[in-house]
């Protein structure tokens, strides 16, 4: 098993290289620069020469890129183009946390919800129940996040107000967990939404799959109850599939959280990426596309060790 | 010795809109204590669903029992409620299917998956549970059978799986073991160590057999007796000496007849020309009658009852109607 998640994380080293180099070349090929962000407009020729010489921008891109490559192993991001001395590091590891409670609430709400239903619209296959319920996540597929999540702060806390309409707690209140999981629940839902409906579908047909099997007779046959059949002898074997998908959502569920974060007022990194694009802040761009790489490339590692956990006929 | 099992009259049709699927039509079986009986038939015959309707796992929403009687043990088990039928199950009736490789859970231990048939119906303690499975084992000829608690049934052959299967079968002591087609997948030299352990097994706890095949060679070294299905009826039944010495039913005799044999001279091997009927093309009179080398102007027109012979015999042919003689 060690060699195995060992092997996994070797072959992610080639894979976040990749990355790195498209999303360094990327940056250089947008518009403006360092130079044009952090010196005035007036200043002399020889000035910014100067100044270019000083930070290395002069250097051929292949050996910015080594430089930028090696100082972000260290851990250094740099420093933020706009908020003048700030570290990167410093910004990105303040939001995170946030982001990553987003993550993980929605996460939770995903699963709770839509593998349930997904095994009762299996096991009620064509009927009026399984028929709503692919009806519902095909509009929650067809449904951009950031319409349902104005949708829900207009209903719900505008016109009801029983939800916060953004932030990650009251301001100015000693610190309390209900405080912040009310604030969490309208963006936490919200995300969940889209891969919902998908992760609905794909359980539904994973189990449609399942229910099928010579296995699932061979346990009626045993006697059991239909209950135990379905969720003993089945789930099991109609999670593994549903692991994989799992793996395949967490980059939607960044790009998600994205617009959520921007809508919730939630201050993770989404919401700082948006901010950071928008005023060019280049280092910080590419710092949280890097870190957003390594979750996503760990998210797809936990994942297929979970695969090799719940299916005994892989070998690793 | 005293009926375990005597079915009469079960019918199960597969409903749908467009049409209505007779799959079991009116089949009558009888199987005493101890006794193996086979039940033979082609492909498409209904078979595997009289079986399934025995156990009442019929294949829902479509198929449905829709009359007839299973009498078990001295009660109708059609007239027990799901939750009684539930404790019959894998208990009193146990089965064994026809593919090894598919039937077993593949994410469960074999061990969990012997043990918790015990624990369900016998109420036994892991430990208990445990020993019981090892001894089970050992009667299906593992040596090596606590470690193979363990495994998981990807790492088994067909035929351990297949004996896997028996042991599972065997865990509660049922008095009825329905093997659908249990050696089909397997090759030749497995089926018989199959077959081996099934008898030995079944002899050993006065539990009695109904064997579904379609191979007559299986049939004639297990079984006492045999019923013979064409298109969801019985056409013929015998014990199995008289059956093999003298088929009655045209379709009977074109089965035997097709059976390669290795001693004589080496000659063309029979067939049955045509195949079974499909359930909405079904034959106005006799079943059998497009397919039968013997039909003659009533077969075409109205079937035949199954009509009783010598020795408990019956055979569902006017070729055998009082008057007529005997082919």
């Amino acid at each position: 098993m060690l060699s195995y998640i060992l092997r996994r994380i070797i072959m992610a080293v080639p894979i976040l290289i990749g990355i790195s180099i498209l999303t360094f070349s990327v940056m250089h090929l947008a518009p403006g620069s360092p130079t044009s962000m952090l010196l005035a407009p007036d200043i002399g020729p020889e000035v910014r020469i100067a100044f270019e010489e000083r930070y290395g921008l002069n250097d051929p891109i292949p050996v910015q890129y080594v430089k930028w490559m090696g100082a972000m192993i260290q851990g250094d991001m740099g420093y933020s183009l706009v908020r003048v001395g700030m570290p990167v590091s410093e910004m990105i590891m303040n939001r995170l946390p946030n982001t990553l409670i987003l993550m993980g609430a929605s996460t939770i709400i995903a699963i709770v919800i839509s593998i349930p239903l997904g095994i009762i619209s299996a096991r009620r296959q064509y009927t009026v129940t399984d028929y709503s319920v692919t009806f519902g996540s095909f509009v929650g597929i067809a449904t951009p996040n950031f319409w349902i999540g104005l949708l829900l702060i207009m209903w719900l806390s505008v016109n009801l107000g029983w939800f916060p309409s953004g932030g990650t707690h009251t301001l100015n209140e000693p610190f309390s967990i209900l405080d912040r999981l009310h604030h969490l629940f309208l963006p936490a839902l919200v995300l969940a939404t889209a891969d919902m409906a998908g992760l609905t579908r794909y359980s539904r047909s994973s189990m449609l799959e399942v229910i099928r099997q010579d296995y699932m007779r061979t346990a009626r046959a045993k006697g059991f109850t239909e209950n135990t059949v379905i969720y003993k002898h089945g789930l099991r074997n109609g999670l593994i599939p549903i692991i994989t998908i799992f793996g395949l959502m967490l980059p939607s569920f960044f790009a998600g959280s994205v617009v959520v974060e921007r809508i919730f007022a939630w201050p993770g990194i989404g919401d700082l990426l948006i901010t950071s694009v928008f005023q060019r802040d280049y280092p910080v761009i590419m710092g949280i596309t890097m870190i957003s790489a390594v979750l996503v490339v760990l998210g797809n590692l936990l994942a297929d060790i979970a695969y090799a956990i719940f299916d005994p006929r892989i070998e690793y | 010795m005293s009926v375990l099992l005597d079915v009469k009259n079960l019918q199960t049709h597969f409903i749908s809109k467009k049409q209505t699927v007779k799959a079991v039509d009116g089949i009558d079986i009888s199987i005493k204590k101890g006794e193996t009986v086979a039940l033979v038939g082609e492909s498409g015959s209904g078979k595997s669903m009289t079986s399934l309707s025995i156990m009442q796992l019929v294949p829902s929403p479509g198929g449905e029992i829709v009359g007839g009687e299973v009498n078990f043990n001295g009660r109708d088990l059609l007239k027990l409620k799901e939750k009684e039928m539930r404790k019959v199950r894998g208990n009193e009736i146990s089965m064994i299917f026809q593919e090894p490789m598919t039937s077993l859970n593949p994410v469960l231990t074999i061990g969990e998956q012997i043990t918790e048939v015990l624990r369900y119906h016998k109420k036994m303690s892991k430990e208990q549970a445990r020993r019981r499975a090892v001894e089970l084992l050992k009667l299906v000829g593992f040596s090596r059978a606590e470690e193979m608690l363990k495994d998981y049934p990807h790492r088994l052959s067909g035929g351990m799986r297949q004996r896997v299967m028996i042991a599972m079968a065997m865990s509660c002591d049922p008095k009825l073991l329905i093997a659908d087609e249990p050696t089909t997948a397997l090759d030749v030299t497995i089926q018989a160590q199959i077959l081996e352990f099934m008898k030995n097994l079944t002899h050993q706890f006065e539990t009695a057999i109904l064997l579904i095949t379609h191979d007559l060679g299986v049939v004639s070294e297990v079984a006492d007796h045999v019923v013979v299905m064409y298109a969801g009826q019985v056409v013929e039944t015998s014990d199995v000496e008289r059956l093999f010495d003298e088929p009655k039913h045209p379709y009977t005799q074109g089965l035997l007849n097709s059976i390669p044999a290795i001693e004589g001279e080496i000659e063309r091997l029979q067939s049955i020309k045509g195949n079974v009927p499909l359930p909405d093309e079904m034959p106005a009179g006799c079943r059998f009658a497009p397919r039968c080398p013997k039909v003659f102007d009533k077969c075409l027109t109205s079937n035949p009852e199954l009509i009783p012979q010598e020795q408990g015999r019956k055979v569902r042919c006017y070729l055998y109607e009082e008057g007529e003689d005997a082919v």
